[in-house]
């Protein structure tokens, strides 16, 4: 069974995710919601600094950092793409470099290129995957090994740390009391949602991600919506790694470990079919704040990383395993 | 074009040529066999793996989860070492390395899962599962002396490793080659469909794939645990890209129906004598994955392109 390229060329004749099922539909966006208000109910009980501003600060902060990846990442998802496995080097590519080059152009210069930089990285991924046809996974994979061994081997293979103390008061600073990092991140899941759900972009993303020989057959540029995907993503990335090595002042060759996992997830728990065409930003920020709480809750009740990982992945498992089956319940 | 895709056709071997011609140069005394056995010995950890892996691919799955496997059975063998002994330890150790598989075989067969997604999320979890067990921290095994025995060189150049791989692909050539099921799992691999409206099995082949995945990646794990005496929770996270590559060099296709036992034994001996060449020019370990990753992204990049346009001469390839 070649599910990856079954599921792709498929699409047409298995019909797509039931939109016409109110219930189903009503259902998965529900269940949800009530898993958010339980998680923060259990964690309000459980814990007396579950409720204070000192946490709350805190789960906004991490929420951004991987909440900007996730915005890209339910591109990838909604184009068919699968999943974007480059990115624990893209974010790094973004932090290393932006902290890196700061001594010799400036702090803004080494932002914006090391963010262009990520998007290439994007780029490459995405001609690999729309163009020449690769299995994303594979793509990605391969080209995120790459990246992060160019990226260490630019700076020996060594941790960097970030010169000037200006930029890292400037990305730690509050306005009315929420983290720029915060603001940045509903800058662009405002954007990621207009792009998605109101542009031109968006409905060719739907389309190709829906029925990709539909969506050829009816003019639309199929390779080039799905490598725009990975470009937004690889985008996103590099962004959220700069501001993650502006805010640590720091950045090893490993930072962005962990990060697709948890953006993976976000996406998947929040009801966004990993077989393309059904999603959207606000959907895949539920599962965000699903997890992040999730997570959350997991520390301040002590339990150990390794634990958390473990829960990552059968949620992972669990939310596809789900999702397929409801797509087959309400196709039938 | 007929050139061209005789050139893809045997490029196993001219890569694998090149690679030495390169090796040899690079290294002095690289067919020595003092340096060709110890090669051989450390390919076989990733020649272990790809042997379970060639056979996933055909069926037209993947597993991602074979480094996570690798580093979880290797803890199960050498942390049961005190409580069971050397030889039981070993054996519960590949078990784990097929129960993970059998996991594996659920989500993707039974939930119907994407392979890649499912394997994804299930790296994740073995993965956690052995920084869980162990603390986070390497776990030493009771008796050096096995590990000691393990280095040990036969006929001048065989390691117990590397004859145990050698032979695995032997077998896997015979059973490729020669038997029904063989050729079953080709069929699985090439249309699915096809094969369960002849009377195949797609999800018993797939599902016994994966375990046969994992239980390879599991006897590679608990050899590495008993060669070095050690479990770690982070061997093998490198591993994933390396040996996809190491298969994919040896011209099996991702997307199933196509690949062979001796095509990988190619493709794990190039990425070994590529490994050791670098080595010795103290290339850093970023520079190698830089280099495992290229092979992997070139060699998929020109499987498209060249394989996609002679469709005749793609025929007869596959056929052959």
């Amino acid at each position: 069974m070649t599910n990856t390229t079954a599921a792709i060329q498929s699409e047409g004749t298995n019909g797509r995710f039931n939109r016409g099922s109110r219930l189903v539909d009503l259902l998965s966006r529900a269940g949800l919601a009530l898993a958010i208000l339980a998680i923060v109910l259990y964690g309000s009980l459980s814990s007396p600094v579950f409720f204070t501003t000192g946490n709350f600060v805190n789960v906004m902060t991490s929420m951004a950092i991987v909440g900007i990846v996730v915005v890209g990442m339910t591109f990838v998802l909604v184009v068919g793409g699968l999943a974007d496995l480059s990115v624990p080097a893209t974010i790094a590519c973004g932090a290393i470099l932006s902290l890196a080059l700061q001594p010799m152009i400036g702090p803004v210069p080494a932002f914006i290129v090391a963010v262009s930089l990520a998007g290439f990285c994007g780029l490459v991924s995405g001609i690999l995957v729309g163009y020449v046809g690769i299995n994303p996974i594979i793509a990605t994979l391969g080209v995120g090994t790459i990246v992060l061994g160019i990226v260490q081997a630019a700076v020996g293979g060594v941790i960097v740390y970030g010169t000037d103390p200006a930029t890292a008061v400037l990305v730690k600073s509050r306005i009315f009391g929420i983290p720029a990092i915060v603001l940045i991140f509903l800058v662009i899941a405002v954007i990621g949602n207009f792009v998605l759900s109101r542009s031109f972009w968006g409905r060719w993303t739907f389309a190709t991600g829906g029925n990709y020989s539909a969506a050829e057959a009816s003019a639309v540029p199929v390779r080039a919506v799905k490598a725009g995907a990975f470009v937004i993503t690889g985008l996103c990335s590099g962004l959220s790694g700069g501001l993650l090595g502006l805010t640590l002042q720091s950045a090893r060759p490993l930072v962005g470990t962990g990060y697709e996992f948890s953006a993976i997830t976000a996406v998947v728990v929040g009801g966004v079919s990993i077989m393309g065409g059904f999603g959207s930003v606000p959907r895949a920020i539920a599962g965000l704040v699903f997890v992040q709480i999730l997570t959350n809750v997991m520390v301040l009740q002590g339990v150990r990383t390794p634990v958390q990982g473990f829960v990552l992945g059968l949620l992972i498992a669990g939310a596809v395993a789900l999702d397929v089956a409801l797509r087959k319940r309400g196709v039938a | 074009m007929h050139m061209l895709s005789q050139i893809v056709r045997y490029r196993v071997g001219l890569i694998l040529g090149l690679t030495l011609i390169i090796a040899s140069l690079m290294v002095p005394g690289f067919f020595g066999m003092t340096t060709l056995s110890l090669g051989l010995d450390r390919s076989s950890t990733i020649g272990i793996i790809a042997i379970g892996l060639t056979v996933l691919l055909i069926a037209g799955q993947i597993d991602l989860s074979v480094g996570a496997v690798f580093a979880l059975s290797g803890i199960v063998a050498i942390s049961l070492q005190p409580s069971l002994g050397v030889w039981p330890a070993a054996i519960v150790g590949v078990l784990a390395g097929t129960a993970c598989g059998v996991f594996n075989g659920i989500l993707s067969v039974g939930f119907k899962v994407n392979a890649l997604v499912a394997t994804l999320a299930t790296m994740l979890i073995f993965r956690s599962i052995a920084h869980w067990a162990t603390n986070s921290q390497p776990v030493g095994g009771t008796d050096i002396m096995f590990s000691v025995a393990m280095a040990r060189i036969y006929l001048d150049i065989f390691t117990v490793r590397s004859a145990l791989f050698l032979a695995a692909i032997l077998l896997l050539h015979l059973w490729l080659t020669r038997t029904v099921s063989g050729r079953n799992l080709f069929a699985v691999g090439s249309n699915a469909t096809a094969a369960e409206a002849s009377g195949i099995s797609s999800s018993r082949t797939v599902f016994l794939g994966f375990v046969f995945a994992s239980t390879m990646a599991g006897v590679a794990g608990v050899l590495q645990s008993l060669a070095t005496n050690t479990g770690s929770p982070v061997f093998g996270s490198d591993l994933t890209v390396m040996v996809i590559a190491a298969v994919v060099v040896g011209g099996t296709r991702l997307e199933g129906g196509r690949g062979s036992a001796l095509g990988t034994l190619g493709g794990v001996l190039t990425m070994a004598s590529l490994t050791t060449a670098m080595e010795f020019q103290s290339v850093p370990a970023y520079v190698q994955q830089v280099v495992a990753g290229l092979m992997l992204i070139l060699l998929v990049v020109l499987d498209r392109t060249v394989r996609a346009r002679p469709r005749k001469h793609a025929a007869a390839v596959a056929t052959a």
